[in-house]
């Protein structure tokens, strides 16, 4: 008895070692065909200051790779990725980019290369499409406001502060709101269609952008600059981690998340079917999805991580230790092109236009 | 130079500006992306462009922004460049450096000096707030658009006019002088009327600028809700969730079709171009015009049009790069650092991106001059329907939107075999700058060369000098100042440049303008502003020793 116990122990033992000397052959293996490939091509719309520490670390642990990151917007990263791939004159291994929609519809249409991450099991199901598309961050969707100028009691805490707060102190708040303008950006658009399908007074809310006189814009740096300077109080559906980056440097700039519920937006990464360096892609997706990645784009880069294993604030779990069920994250699958459908979009966009109409 | 000689510069540049518009006008008869493999001919997106009332109302606005800008630009445009070039206005060498700033900073930094300068919770909105308990003007206006596009554009015009001022015979302006005329008489009957070519073309290419303004429309339009060409294309990219290449074709073409009644009313004005040449055999010393009591107030129209143009938003962008906050509520002092020049150093690639920008501007835009220059040639003294087809067809790169010329370059050097390994070099950059600043350097090279009198020319050709040798020891040395004088053009056009190259440029080509973007995309607005100094001070440098050294935009 003791004997075959003893046996059975051993062979489950050598099978363990068996097994995760597999595993590791087979990464050593990706590791030496990403050695022979010795490049990297990155389009994303991440920015090169805040991406840097990822980089740095990420060249630390495979120092034979040469990465050549492209830092564009996510309209580039589109235009680019689509020209590149009809002329076959191939392009990017791996795109990055926050304009969720897009990066999807480029998937949905072949354009990604099917690999199954082994860090899948330290992700969340939503952030995982068909082992093509990932999401990579858990970025919540904020308010940002000025702390020297925006009355305490007059901080929106939820999206109905948001409609009532306007309504009882119309003048503290005329012209004193800025958003983002859905018609010319797609982030903004993707937001506003988010808040209408989770929210059922979204309408209500914009009827009150409109009669407060909120103005509309296409970008987040603008948006930040001019709450900082009091030209505007407070800036609706701004990425927290923007919020953040700016709070560094401006101790005025304060960040709400919404307590009835608050959107979370995640960077999507695939790496593309005609990739000239898939094994290296493969590389860095694995990275910016694993423990240590993700630890470095929370503690470094200020943007919040997407594993609930690494612990800090800027990241999943203290998102949900302060926000718990509230928190509604935009699921990375192919739902999400229903915003792409031309009619439906045009029918929201009038409907914003006359919302917005005083 | 021979025929068939001349007509390969031609054909050589309709090859050039034919590739990316040849591009666009067939996208703009297909009904999705022209690479995708299901797209057919269809005129939808004529039919949709051309119903849409946004369309209609953006176009009325870019006409009502551009007409504006000329009419505001061009004539005090003008005027400076008569007053630096032609009289004796104290200071006019100090000033010079000055008021060439708003040509080589980008728009959207401008536009942003301005909305820390004068903007709702500008720093002197603030000031005037304090004494008379109100802002008395409101930047966001069409009426501020309109004032600022014009004021930032004065340069365009002064660097022609004055460039072709220099070359005039002394003689002519001596002899009014003589006759009794006043200094303002002078610049009104005699000296501005004899430049009139130079003036017509930087009224057309301004009017055309204007059509393709960008980054000021951005910044100033976008709060008052108004919507110019340019950011109606912006609108476009989204209103489908991806970008609908056919619609913005349209759009583009729409202002393409704007050249050809431009150019067909300067040809007519300027029918008789041989009254323009004043470049006389006989050499005279030029002796600058007595400004006599017009002195003082001529030095308060400069002074005014430079704090307003230039220290306004100069000052705004220098305060931002300082502070670390600023607007409503925040003491000036208590915010005060260096913070962003020290976080800018540890900035990647910003050594790279500066030097690329100045390689590009300096090298790039020096051997773009010879390009043009021989084109210019080419076409100089040539009766022909050809030199006719050359003027349409160099205004036409031009016309078209940053935001499609960028897209419209990337696919010829994708889908262009031949050229497509020089795509990941700055070669390919230099080429698009090229091909889009062609109208204006050649603008400037053939304004200089009509001024020049056949006579010397054929003085030469009497002699036995063949018509290569006539260009090389007596046209080229006569225009050498018209050539270095679109250098310097050319150098900070480029300098500026950025939505031309923005498909082509790629890690170890990036250039400042990028890095604005890039930055502009978090917010780093502080970081934008330091950049922006260390470029003005860099370009400011830069031109300051080119004046020292005899480089010269005047005689």
């Amino acid at each position: 008895m003791k004997i075959k116990q003893k046996a059975l122990l051993a062979l489950v033992f050598g099978f363990v070692c068996f097994q995760s000397l597999r595993a590791e052959a087979a990464e050593s293996s990706g590791t030496a065909a990403a050695q022979k490939e010795g490049k990297l091509v990155i389009y994303s719309s991440t920015d090169s200051a805040s991406v840097e520490p990822l980089l740095q670390d990420f060249k630390s642990l495979y120092p034979f790779l040469q990465v050549e990151y492209n830092d564009l917007n996510t309209t580039e990263v589109y235009n680019r990725f689509i020209a590149e791939t009809a002329s076959g004159s191939g392009g990017a291994d791996l795109l990055w980019s926050s304009a969720m929609d897009l990066q999807l519809q480029l998937a949905s249409k072949g354009h990604a290369l099917t690999y199954a991450s082994p860090e899948i099991s330290g992700l969340p199901k939503w952030a995982v499409w068909q082992n093509q598309a990932y999401g990579t961050t858990f970025e919540p969707v904020s308010i940002a406001y000025n702390k020297r100028l925006l009355p305490a009691d007059a901080v929106p805490q939820s999206h109905a502060d948001m409609i009532r707060l306007p309504k009882e102190k119309p003048e503290l708040f005329k012209e004193k709101i800025a958003t983002f303008d859905p018609e010319k950006s797609g982030v903004g658009f993707l937001m506003m269609t988010q808040d209408a399908k989770v929210f059922p007074q979204f309408w209500d809310l914009a009827k009150t952008l409109g009669s407060s006189g909120a103005k509309v814009y296409t970008s987040t740096g603008a948006m930040l600059e001019k709450v900082g300077s009091g030209e505007h109080y407070l800036a609706y559906n701004i990425i927290g981690s923007y919020v953040l980056l700016r709070q560094k440097k401006d101790p005025a700039m304060g960040l709400v998340l919404p307590k009835d519920y608050t959107l979370v937006f995640s960077r999507v990464a695939f790496i593309s079917k005609t990739a000239r360096n898939p094994n290296a892609a493969k590389l860095f997706l694995d990275y910016i999805l694993s423990k240590r990645g993700q630890t470095v784009m929370s503690e470094k880069s200020l943007v919040y991580s997407l594993r609930s294993d690494v612990p800090g604030n800027i990241t999943a779990a203290g998102l949900t230790k302060e926000l718990g069920k509230a928190l509604k994250p935009l699921d990375v699958n192919t739902d999400i092109l229903a915003g792409l459908e031309q009619n439906k979009r045009l029918e929201f966009m009038k409907q914003w236009q006359a919302a917005l109409k005083r | 130079m021979n025929r068939a000689l001349r007509s390969l510069a031609v054909i050589g540049v309709a090859l050039v500006v034919f590739g990316p518009l040849g591009l666009i006008i067939y996208q703009s008869f297909l009904s999705e992306a022209f690479f995708s493999p299901t797209a057919h001919l269809s005129l939808e997106a004529y039919r949709y462009v051309l119903a849409d009332s946004g369309f209609h109302s953006a176009f009325g606005t870019s006409l009502l922004v551009s007409l504006g800008m000329t009419l505001i630009s061009v004539p005090l445009g003008s005027l400076l460049a008569f007053l630096l070039a032609r009289t004796d206005l104290p200071g006019k060498k100090w000033l010079e450096p000055w008021l060439l700033v708003p040509i080589f900073l980008s728009p959207v930094v401008l536009a942003f000096g301005y909305v820390v300068a004068v903007g709702p919770v500008g720093f002197f909105s603030l000031w005037a707030k304090a004494l008379i308990g109100r802002v008395p003007w409101n930047l966001y206006s069409l009426f501020g658009l309109v004032l600022i596009a014009g004021l930032t554009h004065v340069p365009h015009a002064f660097l022609y006019v004055s460039s072709a001022l220099r070359s005039l015979d002394p003689a002519v302006e001596e002899a009014a002088r003589v006759a009794g005329a006043g200094v303002w008489r002078i610049a009104l009957t005699v000296s501005l009327p004899l430049v009139l070519p130079s003036i017509l073309f930087s009224a057309s290419l301004i009017f055309l600028l204007g059509f393709e303004l960008f980054g000021l429309p951005l910044v100033l339009g976008d709060p008052a809700g108004l919507l110019v060409l340019t950011t109606y294309l912006y609108k476009l990219t989204n209103l489908l969730g991806v970008p609908s290449y056919h619609l913005m074709a349209v759009v583009a073409l729409s202002i393409v079709a704007l050249t050809f009644p431009l150019v067909y009313l300067q040809r007519r004005l300027l029918r008789t171009a041989g009254r323009f040449a004043v470049i006389g055999g006989k050499g005279q010393a030029f002796r600058p015009l007595p400004l006599g009591a017009l002195r003082w107030p001529a030095v308060l129209l400069l002074v005014l049009w430079l704090a307003v143009t230039v220290l306004l938003p100069l000052v705004g962008v220098t305060l931002r790069s300082l502070v670390s906050s600023w607007g409503e509520g925040v003491k000036l002092t208590e915010v005060l650092t260096l913070d962003h020049f020290r976080e800018l150093t540890g900035y990647p690639n910003l050594v790279r991106g500066i030097v690329n920008t100045l390689l590009i501007g300096a090298i790039g835009g020096a051997l773009s001059v010879v390009f043009y220059a021989i084109v210019g040639l080419a076409a100089h003294r040539w009766q022909s329907r050809g030199v006719s087809f050359l003027d349409y067809l160099v205004m036409l790169p031009r016309a078209l939107p940053g935001l499609i010329v960028g897209l419209a370059f990337l696919w010829v050097f994708l889908f262009f075999k031949p050229i497509a390994p020089l795509r990941t070099t700055l070669f390919s950059l230099w080429i698009a700058y090229t091909v889009v600043w062609l109208a204006y350097g050649l603008r400037l090279i053939s304004a200089s060369l009509l001024q020049v009198k056949p006579e010397l020319e054929e003085a030469a050709r009497v002699i036995g000098a063949r018509q290569r040798l006539v260009y090389r020891d007596v046209t080229l040395p006569l225009i050498r100042f018209g050539l270095i004088g679109s250098w310097l053009l050319i150098f900070m056009m480029f300098v500026r440049e950025y939505s031309t190259g923005v498909y082509l440029l790629g890690p170890g080509t990036e250039v400042i303008g990028s890095l604005i973007v890039s930055l502009w995309g978090t917010g780093a607005v502080d970081l934008i502003s330091a950049l922006s100094v260390i470029e003005v001070g860099l370009v400011g440098f830069i031109l300051f020793i080119a004046l020292r050294l005899g480089v010269r935009l005047h005689a």
